[in-house]
């Protein structure tokens, strides 16, 4: 019986893993422009043909290399990021309820992006003041929590407090700014994957792929972390630092997500749930799958707001459009107790 | 029950009912009340002569000091004063007018009750301050905007030439506006449709944030490639279009939002011109990528008067291109605001003198 | 091995733990025993690197414990907590794996040789056919048996068990003793365990420990230094001890009055 269980749990891991591929492939073909499948089988072709030698610009080549491509990318790229923060940081709180910017990342991020557009204009990257103070955060709850390894509970208590206050003083700079800026900023706050050209995603892009990748090689780890300190500690573990390691992997992640696609609710704590109902607590399975679940899940997200209508519509409105429906569905398949 | 808790009960429950029913003064004396729709679709009782005037629609403001009702004004937001450079100039008075509203969003209370004014002017972008303002304080608050709407723009002038008692100046602008603007909308009237140059407006500091209504386009013959996208009710003018539809309704021209310093601009007709994502598009192609004025939530309305040739010369330099724009546009400001150079001083400010040079 | 306390001191806010010159050997158990507050628990947390103690205080064959990095001493020690309660419904496989992290980097993930250790484990404590069940859904007294499996996987020589025997019923109270008893044999462990029952500690040790107030008031054999003046001593009531079948028993007096 159980035999039959780890067998179906290694076939839907299996399954999961190899999704985003699907899901990329399949997002290529949606847009507002139409290229049918034939072209656009013809432009990947020619476009892979163009790395080594020049060939003449064409519609097709701007819109699936230019426009498709680094948003798709951007979008596989921050679902993975955010789940995976999300995942990481349920295991280590050990609380189902938390998710990726519970340490102040999104208020901090927020606030950066704000102070940039506000007071710096449009010669600063607004992604690089996100980013920054981003990391001011997660370091102001550290240096108020006391140390790494302080109790969950002063952690994310700190959490909430640094988040407030970088709200409040997002509020402050709305109050001062021009509306020019005002309006820049709405639109950034408002989280959108429109912002992807390559240049803006060149930066952001590696900092993701480590962020994640540290948090992969860390998956077993984690679920030594989500025990008790206490019995991580008679394990031998140096709690202090290995805490650290979690909570600066996870910042990094969904800091340099948020920098580049803005606030996007939902995702990192829905979809590590999901998984968890799909292939148990493990995270060394956990992990690897949120990555790439949450990366299916926001590309098709995106090709929601991109396929559906003519304008934009916040992507985050989409997230809870489809996560809520599909985390019923699988609350429904599988044991009500999935944790 | 005893006495005392009686006497206490009725006294609360009268001060609930009192709170809870807001008296909207419905005086049988007709002739010196109107009753008006405003844009938020609130029928308001207003009185029909003001005297004291608070504006939070910097709109509005601009009417009724271009309708000589500077003086009924006691107080207003910050907008003008803070972003305004020109406005300064033809009525300095709004230096020393108390500044009851810093976004728009927040307002004075006391101050406002201080004021003592016979009616509110505010925006209809901030929804939940007209109700609330005028259950607090009992005087009617009136929430106009024009919307990118010649029409609106036009009966708010006449509106508020009724209402401040000068009814032939506010005529004698509605001519003026009304016979520049047909006189580019005859001028290209016979251009069919399908022939009419297609425009992409880029506004609020956004590559894909569109009007899905703007009439100046409109009136110099050119086709809003974003109208229609949205069903252009209140609130709703503004939206995000895709870059994708952008490419592929292909526009003939695209214009962004200029009426700020050029340091402060997030998007320039460089970075336009430079997006190697919009190489495909016509107006890129072309180059014929410009400047316009544009607008938040509210006009000027000398400054769309002209925007509305500067346009026509920009989509048919044909038909147009005899118009001195400065010397219209000075024209324009002078019988607006009585100022003299004020459209050199504004082209100065935004340098308009480089808007053309593509 | 031979584990020495040289020297423990701790302190809390109005409790302070010292302790000198004890020491414990292979293949024995040790029960440490003690009315509540006595301590019992800070000593073992305090040797199971649990709680930060002072250099020159724990010796292990030889090597202060103090000066060893956190993996090399969960090598040696292995702290087995009374109850675990976490969020996450792991299997008994899954959480036994975990006493395998001493042997491994933040980065790495356990082997198939370790996930055999884990298995033994559990094979040991009786549980192997159940490997896949979540630990939340075993019964208590089979949870203690986890928790002691997980330490096992650890491979220490040295075992501290805190009140393993809580809350369970009379046989299972045997079972889990009977399990350290073969652990002491069998695997020649060093066994320190603080227990509540007197009668299961007189029975299972090997030596004992009382202590009352952060201190030690007799260390050695039960034989040599059971006494009814030391349990009036240490328990403030009086107590007999009486032998039936060979054993010794614990037995109190109710009330004053009676005798």
């Amino acid at each position: 019986m159980s035999g039959i269980r780890t067998k179906k749990i290694g076939l839907l891991s299996t399954l999961i893993l190899i999704l985003p591929i699907f899901v990329l492939v399949l997002s290529l073909t949606i847009g507002s422009y139409p290229i049918s499948p034939k072209n656009l089988l013809k432009t990947l072709a020619s476009g892979i043909v163009s790395v080594f030698k020049h060939s003449p610009p064409s519609i097709y080549h701007d819109i699936v290399f230019r426009i498709r491509f680094p948003r798709l990318l951007l979008a596989l790229a921050v679902g993975a990021s955010l789940s995976v923060s999300g995942a990481s940081l349920q295991a280590f709180f050990r609380n189902p309820l938390v998710n990726e910017y519970i340490l102040g990342i999104s208020s901090g991020s927020a606030f950066g992006a704000a102070l940039s557009l506000v007071f710096l204009g449009k010669g600063f990257p607004v992604q690089l003041a996100a980013f920054f103070f981003a990391v001011i955060a997660v370091l102001a709850v550290f240096l108020i929590a006391g140390s790494s390894d302080a109790p969950i509970v002063s952690l994310l208590l700190t959490g909430v407090i640094v988040s407030a206050f970088f709200s409040a003083l997002l509020a402050l700079v709305e109050y001062f700014a021009n509306p020019y800026a005002l309006q820049a900023l709405f639109f950034w706050l408002m989280g959108s994957l429109s912002l992807a050209t390559w240049r803006e995603i060149s930066l952001s892009l590696p900092l993701m792929v480590l962020g994640i990748g540290v948090l992969i090689l860390l998956r077993w780890r984690m679920n030594v972390l989500s025990m008790s300190s206490d019995e991580a500690r008679a394990l031998g573990i140096d709690v202090r630092r290995e805490n650290m390691l979690v909570i600066v992997a996870t910042a990094l992640t969904t800091a340099s997500a948020t920098a580049v696609a803005g606030i996007i609710s939902w995702v990192g704590l829905i979809v590590p749930h999901m998984v968890r109902m799909m292939v148990g607590v493990d995270n060394r399975r956990v992990i690897p799958l949120s990555a790439a679940f949450g990366a299916s899940f926001l590309m098709l997200a995106d090709d929601i707001t991109r396929g559906l209508t003519s304008f934009e519509i916040p992507i985050g409105i989409f997230t809870n459009i489809i996560g809520i429906p599909l985390f019923i569905f699988l609350l429904k398949k599988s044991a009500k107790v999935w944790l | 029950m005893n006495y005392r808790a009686a006497i206490w009960l009725s006294i609360l429950i009268g001060f609930f009912l009192a709170e809870a029913f807001p008296q909207t003064s419905r005086d049988a004396s007709v002739d010196n009340k109107l009753i008006i729709t405003d844009s938020l679709s609130r029928t308001i009782s207003i009185p029909s002569k003001l005297e004291r005037i608070i504006s939070l629609q910097p709109e509005l403001t601009r009417i009724i000091v271009s309708l000589g009702g500077g003086d009924k004004l006691v107080g207003l937001d910050a907008f003008l004063r803070r972003y305004d450079a020109l406005f300064k100039m033809y009525y300095p008075k709004v230096s020393r007018l108390p500044l009851v509203s810093m976004t728009g969003a927040d307002v004075n209370i006391e101050m406002v009750l201080e004021l003592r004014p016979d009616v509110i002017f505010a925006s209809p972008f901030e929804f939940h301050i007209p109700d609330s303002l005028q259950n607090k304080i009992r005087k009617p608050v009136v929430a106009l905007a024009s919307m990118g709407r010649f029409k609106s723009l036009i009966q708010e002038i006449e509106l508020v030439g009724g209402l401040i008692g000068q009814r032939e100046r506010a005529s004698e602008l509605i001519q003026y506006f009304k016979q520049k603007i047909e006189f580019v909308r005859n001028s290209v009237a016979s251009i069919p449709q399908d022939e009419r140059p297609k425009v992409y407006l880029s506004f609020w500091a956004s590559l894909t944030k569109t009007p899905v209504f703007y009439e100046p386009v409109n009136a110099a013959g050119g086709v809003n490639i974003a109208e229609g996208l949205l069903p252009s009710f209140l609130g709703t003018t503004e939206t995000v279009i895709h870059l994708e539809e952008i490419i592929q309704r292909n526009p003939d021209f695209i214009l962004v939002q200029g009426n700020f310093l050029p340091e402060e601009r997030m998007v320039t007709v460089e970075q336009v011109l430079q997006d190697a994502r919009l190489g495909s598009v016509k107006a890129v192609k072309d180059r014929k990528v410009f400047y316009t004025f544009g607008f938040w939530s509210w006009w000027d309305p000398a400054e769309v008067l002209l925007e509305t040739l500067y346009l026509a010369s920009l989509l048919y330099p044909e038909k147009f291109g005899q118009i001195n724009l400065e010397k219209e546009g000075n024209e324009i400001f002078k019988k607006f605001y009585g100022m003299e150079n004020g459209f050199s001083l504004l082209s100065g400010i935004l340098k308009c003198n480089e808007w053309n040079k593509n | 091995m031979s584990v020495r306390v040289e020297k423990l001191e701790f302190e809390y806010e109005d409790f302070s733990l010292r302790i000198e010159n004890l020491q414990f050997e292979s293949s024995r158990i040790t029960s440490i025993v003690g009315p509540n507050g006595s301590g019992k628990t800070t000593f073992l947390k305090c040797i199971g690197g649990l709680l930060p103690i002072k250099k020159k205080s724990i010796f292990i064959d030889g090597q202060d414990i103090s000066e060893m990095k956190g993996n090399k001493r969960a090598r040696l020690i292995g702290y087995v907590p009374q109850e675990h309660g976490s969020l996450f419904n792991f299997s008994a496989r899954d959480f036994v794996l975990m006493g395998r992290a001493p042997y491994h980097s933040p980065f790495s993930l356990p082997s198939d040789k370790d996930i055999q250790i884990a298995e033994e484990a559990l094979e040991f404590v009786g549980l192997a056919a159940q490997s896949e069940k979540p630990y939340f859904y075993f019964s208590s007294g089979e949870r203690r048996l986890v928790l002691i499996a997980r330490s096992l996987a650890q491979r220490t020589d040295l075992l501290l068990l805190d009140e393993p025997t809580t809350f369970l019923d009379p046989k299972h109270e045997i079972e889990i003793m009977e399990l350290v008893k073969k652990l002491a044999e069998e695997k020649k462990k060093t066994i320190l365990i603080t227990l509540h029952s007197l009668e299961l500690a007189l029975q299972y040790s090997d030596d004992m420990v009382f202590m009352k107030t952060g201190r030690v008031f007799a260390f050695g054999k039960p034989e040599e230094i059971l006494t009814e003046s030391l349990l009036k001593n240490i328990y403030d009531i009086e107590m007999k001890i009486v032998g039936y079948d060979g054993k010794k028993f614990i037995l109190r007096s109710l009330s004053a009055k009676k005798n």
